[in-house]
This record gives C-alpha cells, structure tokens and sequence, in this order.
C-alpha cells in the first residue's frame, strides 16, 4: 500500500509569498483536472475568505476512520486499497447527503451538476494539479511524517517570534516577562 | 459537446418597467468585438445617443466581463463598467479585478445591461436563471463593505459575489464608483460610473452563478498557460511586482520626478515615508492575487497601533500617488483614506485631485474657513484630507456639495480663476505621474477615450523598446528617447492603446500582460499568448492582426461615441498649467514644461496612425470603413460627424 497523503496548507507565515494570495488558481485546476471545466462549485479544494487579505485553502483531510463513510449507507465511500486515498463510488452514490452533514471539515459535498459526492481523491495518484499551480507554494501533498514536520516548525516559529518579541535589548526597553516578573 | 468559454446570454434589466429579458449573446458582438470593454463600448454607442445626458433613465450601466473571466488564464480577472460618464458627459468606463465578473458568468451571462431607473431603491438578484429585483430600502445609506456582507445574509449565501455601490454612489457624488465584492476586492472607480447607478436607484447585484465554463482546445489552453508561466518567470519585470505590489511604482516617480505633488505643481517630493519598503516591512498582509493571477501584486495593508490602529484597507499605487497629490506624506494617513474611499464608495483617483484643488483653492484664498465651517485644507493635512474626503461622499455642506460635482463643475461654481487649478481632461481628473519633460506621457493623457488615464494606453514602451525597436515598430529611433523624441511618439502611442485595449476585451490584468522589463516580452505576454489564451478558451482562430484590430476597432467605437458628443480636436488637451508652469522642487524633471509644439506634432502623427482628420481630430470613413465598422461611419455621417 502507498503511503497515505493529504493535502495540507502549508503557509509560511513569516514570508509574505508564503501565504494563500486568494487566486483560486487551485480550484480553478481541481475542476479543469476532474471534471474538464471551469467552475469553483465543482473543485474539491475551496478557497474561504476569512477577513481582509486573509485566504484559507481547505480540503479533505483523508481521515483513518472517515466520517463520511461511516456516515455512508451505501458503502459509496471506500479506501482505495492501492492508491491509500478515501474515494467515492459514482455508481453507488444516492445524493443522500448524510456524508455532507458528517464530515467535520465541512470538505465533501455534491456536485452541483451531477448530483454525486464528490472529494479530493488526490487527483486519482497523479501529482496533485492544485500542489502543481498553485504560485506561492502553500500547498503540499504531505505523507504524516511530512505533516508532522510542517507542524514542528509551524510550533517552533511561534516560540522564536514570541523569544524575539521578548528578547532583551541592551541599553533598550526592559522585556516584558521582565516587567510581569516584578 | 465541448464548450467554450462563452456563457452565451446577455441579461437585460429594465428598471423603469421592471422587465427582464434574456438575448441570446452571439456573433454580432463576438466577431468584431470578443468580450469585456469591446463589447460594453459596442453597446454603449449603439444605445446611448448623444441627446441621453448620464443621469436620464436612457443612459446604460453596462457590465461585461472579458471574455477570458472566470477560465485559468491566468490573470483573467477582469471585468469592464460602462455608462456615458456624468464626469465627462462622454464614454465612461472603469475596469475592476475581482471574482464577481465569473460568477455573472457562470450564472450564464456574458453581458448585463441596466436601463431605465427604479422608483424606489432596488437590488438585482442573479441565481442563474432566477433573475429578480428586490427592494432594497434596507440597504440604503449602507456602505460597500456593509452592503456586501448584508446581502450575504438576507440571500442566505455566503459565498454570494455582488457589486455595490456606497453613500457616495446613492448621493450622486460624481467621483462615486462602483465596487466589486465589498469594499477591498476591486473597484470600477473612474468616470463616475458609481452616480449611474445610483441615479438608477440600483444600490446592488447580487449574483451566484453555478454554471461550469468550458474550454474549446484543452490542450492548446494548457500549452497556453504553461507559456505565460514560463515568460514571467524571466520577465525582470515580475519579480518586484511579487514583491512591492503596486507601491513599486514609486520607483519609478522617483527615478522621473513626476509625484504630481500638491496638486500637479511638484515633481519631487519628500516621499520617503511612502517608501514601498515601509508599506511592505510595516503594513502589508501578505502578497496578493486577483483571480487567477500568479503574478500576484495586490495589497490589504494593516495598522495595527497608532491613531489608525485597527484599519485594514485594500491600497494600490495611485492611491499613494493622489495623497502625495494633496500633500500627504504619512502612510497610516494614506491607508486610512484608502479605507474610507472603499467603504463610502469613492475613486481615489477623483477624490484625490479634487481634494487637492480645493486645498489649492484655499491656498489662494478663493476658499476661505468660513466655506469650510472651520476646516483648514492644508496640503499634507491629515485630518483635512481624511474629513473633506468624507463629506464629499455625503454631500455634507455647501462645499462638499460643489466639490462632489468633480474639479470641472466645482470650478465653474467657485469661479475666480479657480479653472486652473481644476485638474482634469474632458472633466475627468489627472491619474498617475507628471507628464512635464516627457512628451508622449502628456499626449496619452489627453487622448484617452475616458478622460485623463494613463492605462488606456502604455507609454511606458519607450522606457523599454530600444533604438532598434523604435525604427523598426514606429518608424523612427526618436521614439524611444523619453525626453527629446517626437517622431514616431504618436505612433508608439496608437500602438500602446491597442495594445491595452486587447487587455480590457479579454478581462486580462495590464500589470500580468501589458507591463513589462523588454518590448519582445510585452508583445509575447500581450498579444501572442492573450490570443492564444483567447482562441483555446472561445474556440476560435484569430490571429495576432485581428486581436490587435479589435483592440484597434473598440478604442475607434469610443472615439466615435465621444465625437458624436460633440468632441473634436480640441478636447484632446491637457491642462494649461502643465505647458506653462515649470515643475516645481527640482530633480530630474525639475523646470520641465509639456512643449506645446511637441504635443501638437505627436498628436498629429497619433492622428494619422488612427486615420483620423488631423486637423479636426474626428474620425474618417475610410479609417471606421478599414475596421469593419460601416455602421458607425454611417451614423457619424448622418450627424455631420465624419470625414471623408
């Protein structure tokens, strides 16, 4: 079996390229990829506006233990075995949309034009197309260790923003822990 | 059966009547003028005739989307407004880079035209087939970004796109736009497009679109696409687009001289606190994307202490350059009036040059504290500039009132000899940088079809084509000599509004295509691959030519349109003070004038590039014949409106 990937967010925060610009150049691909046009209602990845100037990328987390097809009654909603990616069955698919109340990220949905469930299947084991556009390379196709990786440093990074924001300036401000200290 | 990128329907909305119809969108737009401005200027000249004055229920708000929105190419975010423009009483347009114009599309519009005017404030709902006017007395007095996020919730949607308009656009204010999204996405500002509709009493569209848009040639579009990707990843132009934003063009003032400081009088400036260094190390978010752009050059700047603190606007280079305009050298000051442009419903273009004439106005006391109930307008005021900005959009006072009408209007109110100071061309106010000591740069302002605008055109080619380029392209090495070339200036200049032009057909962004380090990477983004963008995606064969004529042909449709107007040769004019006042505060276009003789003799030479009389500056039979546009000859014609 290959080794499980989910697409992941990957942001570098400290960089300002490093952050999702908002194009949607990925939804754009997801949809030309799987389903040979353009529309953002039929990509598997979505692009959430969140504020001004802030633009979240979200898309199935390829759970272990999936909601959606635990929620499935149809057995539409199954572990490819070789390729190791949770994927829907067309065929068995009813657009019942128990799957769409289940997923707790709000990821799988159905296609408006087909009436089927429909989730990043991780482009059928071929790279990735929302991973290949997207420009500033926030997107990954991460296996766990490689998740947890990203996660370290994402952890790591707020410590040493929060060392520097405190750091001791000599001849400077006393740092602020300092002063809490008194 | 594969699609193309055609939605295929033009959405017509009478407001008057309440009638909605639906029309097939088909060859008589799409041969000769593609999509986007082409096709909204086509529009405009055959239903607005000249008796029409911009605030009568006959005038059109027009929006089309360029033919490109809303497929992968990249950078196709585009989407073109029209109207006949109460700044200017002449062709109006404004262009804006945010997802609305796709969803129209996908809800199977390729073109929306409002006609008429509602008795009471409405709001259009689109939902693919489901098209309805709402009342929108709820809505009223609410600003861009409240509009927005209302229409949200009472639709139910929350991915729902829509255009709007804010207090400004409600009260008529003639420097109103109308904004994409809210109040930080994108914004069609200039020509006062934003009046229009409010003068319809249409406070907003609301639109979801479900429909896929597809691709003739997949194969070629990816071709396509790889293309673009692989010519700005060694344009040198792009990576300091990436990295300021649009704040780079400060670079280039400085390197000139050309701020345009305290209303046009100016060339150097302390800008320093402006710097692009300090709006990306102090306040920017992040790097920024329109729809489908790689480039990625859009700003929202963030304050987070000071007495902005907690403002975070969209902000883009004029913005920086129209506060220098009025003198103002603080960034948060800058950002803060970003803030308040979008949300009230304000071009900043506009509202920055008519700041800064009333500032010059008091100045020379034509404006006194009395007229501004105590207010001191002094350039490089905050709290002048931020609170004239604000009562401008509501009208509050006398003089917000009169200034609310544009430098133009205001001027002829005031009286005083106060026309000169009022910075406009056609009524519609000075854009982007100083055009004394540069030849072409005062000519392009004068011929835009919309008013004062430095992106109907790209004089910024003879700042990058060589001597070689110049004799080969314009048929003379002068043409890239910035400050000394006349021949071949006019045109370089015919050439550059083409060039564009086909920019504003397909929906395409000009910093993606149509700016760039070298003449061959200009022509590769903006002519070569946009067509071979355009021709995968609609399914066509256009060649390079025919793209570059129907650039050619829509900026004659809205020559046309303006001659029939009752422009001539004339209105093709800067203001006086740029050819007679020396720039002022030295550097390198210090003591600079536009000579006149110049400008007449690469206004001439621009004249016969376009077959227009040279003399009178209207167009000719055989130059509209030569386009494919018989019709408009015969209508001009008629008028006594054509030579030859």
């Amino acid at each position: 079996m290959v080794e499980k990937r989910r697409i992941i967010y990957t942001s570098r925060p400290w960089e300002a390229t490093g952050l999702c610009s908002g194009c949607r150049l990925c939804e754009f691909w997801c949809s030309m990829h799987n389903m040979g046009v353009f529309n953002p209602l039929r990509a598997r990845i979505r692009v959430l506006e969140m504020g001004t100037g802030i633009d979240i990328p979200v898309t199935c987390q390829q759970c272990q233990d999936p909601a959606c097809q635990a929620a499935c009654a149809y057995e539409a909603i199954y572990s490819d075995a070789k390729l190791n990616i949770v994927r829907v069955d067309p065929d068995r698919c009813t657009a019942c949309g128990e799957c769409v109340g289940a997923c707790p990220f709000g990821i799988i949905t159905l296609d408006p034009v087909t009436n089927v469930a429909m989730k990043c299947e991780l482009c059928g084991g071929d790279e990735p197309a929302c991973v290949t556009v997207c420009p500033s390379k926030v997107l990954g196709a991460l296996t766990n260790e490689q998740v947890s990786e990203y996660n370290r440093r994402r952890y790591a990074a707020l410590l040493a923003y929060d060392d520097e924001t405190h750091r001791y300036k000599p001849g400077g401000e006393e740092p602020i822990l300092k002063k809490l200290e008194r | 059966m594969t699609k193309n990128s055609y939605a295929g329907k033009i959405l017509r909305v009478d407001l008057t009547s309440g009638a909605i119809k639906i029309e097939p969108f088909g060859p008589e737009y799409i041969d000769r003028f593609i999509g986007g401005r082409g096709v909204a200027s086509k529009v405009l000249y055959d239903e607005v005739p000249p008796e029409v004055e911009p605030f009568d229920p006959e005038n059109r708000l027009i929006f089309s989307p360029g033919a490109l929105h809303g497929t992968a190419s990249p950078a196709a975010s585009r989407t073109t407004v029209a109207a006949k423009s109460p700044l200017t009483g002449m062709h109006g347009d404004g262009h804006s880079g945010a997802n609305w114009g796709g969803e129209l599309k996908r809800a199977g519009y390729d073109l929306l035209i409002i006609q008429g005017q509602a008795d009471k404030p409405v709001y259009l709902f689109i939902h693919d087939d489901h098209v309805e006017l709402r009342d929108a007395s709820g809505l009223r007095g609410l600003l861009t970004s409240q509009t927005h996020a209302r229409l949200r919730d009472l639709t139910g949607i929350p991915d729902l796109r829509t255009v709007s308009i804010g207090p400004a656009g409600e009260n008529r204010v003639r420097l109103a736009g109308v904004f994409h999204d809210g109040s930080d996405e994108g914004v069609s500002a200039r020509c006062g497009l934003g009046a229009v509709m409010g003068a319809k009493n249409l406070k907003a569209i609301a639109t979801r679109g479900t429909r896929d848009i597809g691709v003739a040639d997949q194969q070629a579009f990816r071709a396509a696409y790889q293309e673009y990707l692989d010519v700005i990843a060694v344009d040198p132009y792009v990576p300091p687009a990436t990295k300021y934003g649009t704040c780079r063009f400060m670079f280039h003032r400085v390197k000139f001289g050309i701020h345009g400081a305290e209303n046009w009088r100016y060339g150097e400036y302390p800008w320093e606190t402006l710097s692009p260094e300090i709006f990306r190390a102090d306040y920017q978010v992040k790097a920024g994307a329109c729809v489908a752009c790689p480039v990625r050059c859009r700003r929202d700047y963030r304050i987070r202490s000071g007495p902005y603190a907690g403002i975070t606007a969209k902000l883009e280079w004029e913005t920086i350059a129209r506060s220098l305009t009025c003198g103002i050298t603080d960034p948060e000051a800058v950002i803060a009036w970003s803030n308040l442009c979008n949300h009230y419903g304000l071009d900043i273009e506009g509202t920055g040059d008519t700041v800064a004439f009333a500032m010059e106005c008091f100045e020379h006391g034509l404006i006194t504290e009395k007229d501004t109930d105590g207010l001191v307008l002094r350039f490089g005021d905050p709290h002048a500039f931020l609170e004239l900005t604000r009562r401008i959009a509501l009208r509050q006072g006398d003089l917000a009132n009169i200034l609310a009408e544009g430098t133009r209007r205001a001027a002829q109110q005031i009286g005083q000899g106060s026309e000169r100071f009022a910075m406009n061309v056609k009524g519609g106010e000075m854009t982007a940088g100083d055009p004394r000591g540069m030849p072409v740069r005062a000519v392009s302002y004068a011929t835009s079809t919309r008013g004062s605008d430095h992106l109907r055109s790209n004089p910024y080619i003879e700042e990058i084509c060589t001597a070689e380029e110049a004799l080969q392209w314009f048929g003379s090495e002068e043409a890239a000599d910035l400050r000394g070339g006349v021949k071949g200036k006019g045109r370089m200049l015919k050439f550059s509004e083409d060039l564009v032009t086909i920019g504003d057909i397909l929906g395409l962004c000009k910093f993606a295509y149509y700016r760039s380090a070298t003449l061959p990477y200009l022509y590769r983004k903006g002519v070569t691959i946009a067509t071979k963008l355009y021709n995968a995606c609609a399914g066509r064969h256009l060649s390079e030519e025919e793209m570059l004529l129907a650039g050619e042909r829509t900026f004659n449709v809205e020559k046309a349109f303006n001659t029939r107007c009752g422009a001539t040769r004339a209105d093709d004019i800067i203001p006086e003070r740029f050819f007679t006042e020396p720039l002022r505060g030295g550097g390198p276009s210090g003591g600079m004038v536009v000579e006149r003789d110049k400008f007449e003799q690469i206004l001439n030479e621009y004249y016969e590039a376009r077959r227009f009389d040279v003399q009178t500056g209207l167009p000719t039979r055989a130059g509209l014949e030569r386009l494919g546009l018989g019709d408009i000859a015969h209508d001009l014609a008629t008028r006594g409106k054509l030579v030859g």
